[in-house]
């Protein structure tokens, strides 16, 4: 198992990682330019969505599928609850903020997700492929809980909340990956076949050239921040710590596999950067970015990606008798 | 010699989700065109900013140019969301040509 941690600190993933915020702390000038970012971002959230409506295709679906899909709702609407009332009495938020940061912890984070996969895959233990309809279903309960939290019902004009029902379903994240996922699931593996070169054979590549990116991006948002107490700090590193184990526990509760019941923890324990803060930036454009998305970006994710995906594979292994050590 | 007329230039600087609600009040005040241009980073009282396409915290510039009339609405219609939402309204006045288009 230690053989095991140490293999994914050195997979050229994590390491692509590293070199970004290294880069960043140390001012360099390495940039990727955006619209090539988006794009990467587009690809993987296409590619992760296909790869996981093939498996399915082959595995087919099953009591188990609907008991992840539902303890991941569950948990996508409760973990928002808990989260706010920290925000607000150890974090000392307000409550516009706390509600703002609240969702981005019950939402999830597609490239945590994926480079999970990745280290879990290496070690032999790869989540089942309908764990990307979980995290799809995923993304939005938590963005009307924290709305909720912050505003209370009620609150917003109708033209609000039209633009907001309008993102919470067809955010661009659900819409390609869920929409991805059922191309996967009506094409099959033979109707994988023509366009595996570019969605499986690039795949780690892409992942470790968006990495760099993010990398870059949360080290040069942490120097720039002003809104960050140590109070905050302490908690986006706690809340994915209990997030993770609570989420494991469910999977394995539930009767998930190994890989699977760690998928459902490293997808509680990962805090939204792509599709919460577009979201929070219509419907609550009060609230401090500087606040939430350096929160969830440049502490929870790095946390996350370098320590936590390691420690929830290990805690899934010891709950499911696979092993007890940690890596 | 071309006869030209003095207009309002009006520039409001946006994040990218709010530009919708910014473009509806132009066409609401009457106001017949508008343009969005991307910017790249800035710096304001919050700290710095730079664009995040990924994350979608981007900004946009909504240029448009308007009568004397129309402009004051839509500095109306903007004033009340101006510090909740983030805008940067500017306005300046600028000699157009076939000024019955605006």
């Amino acid at each position: 198992m230690e053989a095991m941690g140490i293999q994914a600190l050195t997979s050229p993933v994590i390491l692509f990682f590293v070199l970004g915020l290294l880069a960043a702390f140390a001012r360099s000038d390495l940039e990727i330019p955006e619209a090539i970012a988006k794009g990467m971002s587009l690809y993987l959230m296409a590619a992760i969505g296909l790869k996981g409506g093939i498996e399915v295709a082959e595995s087919g679906l099953d009591g188990t599928v609907l008991a992840a899909l539902a303890a991941g709702i569950g948990a996508g609407l409760l973990m928002p609850v808990y989260a706010y009332w920290v925000l607000k009495g150890f974090g000392r938020l307000d409550r516009l903020n706390a509600g703002a940061v609240a969702a981005h912890y019950g939402s999830i984070s597609v490239v945590t997700f994926v480079t999970a996969v990745e280290i879990y895959s290496m070690q032999g233990t790869p989540p089942q492929g309908y764990m990307v309809a979980v995290m799809a279903s995923m993304e939005s309960p938590a963005i009307l809980a924290g709305l909720l939290l912050a505003r209370g019902i009620g609150s917003d004009s109708g033209q609000t909340k039209k633009e907001l029902a309008h993102e919470v379903l067809l955010n661009p994240s659900v819409v390609l990956l869920l929409g991805a996922f059922f191309i996967g699931m009506v094409a099959g593996p033979q109707g994988f076949d023509p366009v595996r070169p570019f969605f499986d054979g690039l795949f780690k590549g892409i992942l470790c050239l968006f990495l760099l990116d993010m990398g870059l991006i949360a080290a040069r948002r942490i120097m720039d921040s002003r809104a960050l107490t140590w109070r905050l700090v302490a908690i986006a590193i706690l809340l994915p710590l209990l997030n993770g184990a609570l989420g494991t526990a469910l999977g394995v509760g539930i009767g998930l596999d190994m890989g699977s019941a760690a998928a459902l923890g490293v997808l509680c324990a990962s805090a939204s950067y792509i599709a919460v803060p577009a979201a929070m930036r219509l419907a609550l454009p009060e609230a401090d970015p500087g606040i939430y998305l350096t929160m969830s970006l440049s502490i929870t994710f790095p946390f996350n990606v370098l320590v936590n995906i390691g420690l929830i594979g290990a805690l899934a292994a010891m709950l499911t008798g696979s092993g007890a050590a940690i890596p | 010699m071309i006869e030209t007329v003095i207009r309002k230039r009006i520039e409001i600087l946006a994040d990218q989700a709010q530009v919708k609600r910014v473009t509806s009040i132009i066409d609401e005040v009457g106001i017949t065109g508008w343009t969005v241009l991307p910017v790249t980073s800035g710096k304001g009282r919050e700290g710095r900013w730079r664009e995040e396409r990924v994350m979608g915290t981007d900004k946009n510039l909504v240029v448009t140019i308007a009568s004397q009339e129309n402009a004051n609405a839509l500095a109306e219609a903007l004033a009340p969301i101006l510090t909740s939402h983030g805008f940067l309204l500017t306005m300046w006045d600028v000699e157009v040509i076939r000024g019955e288009r605006f």
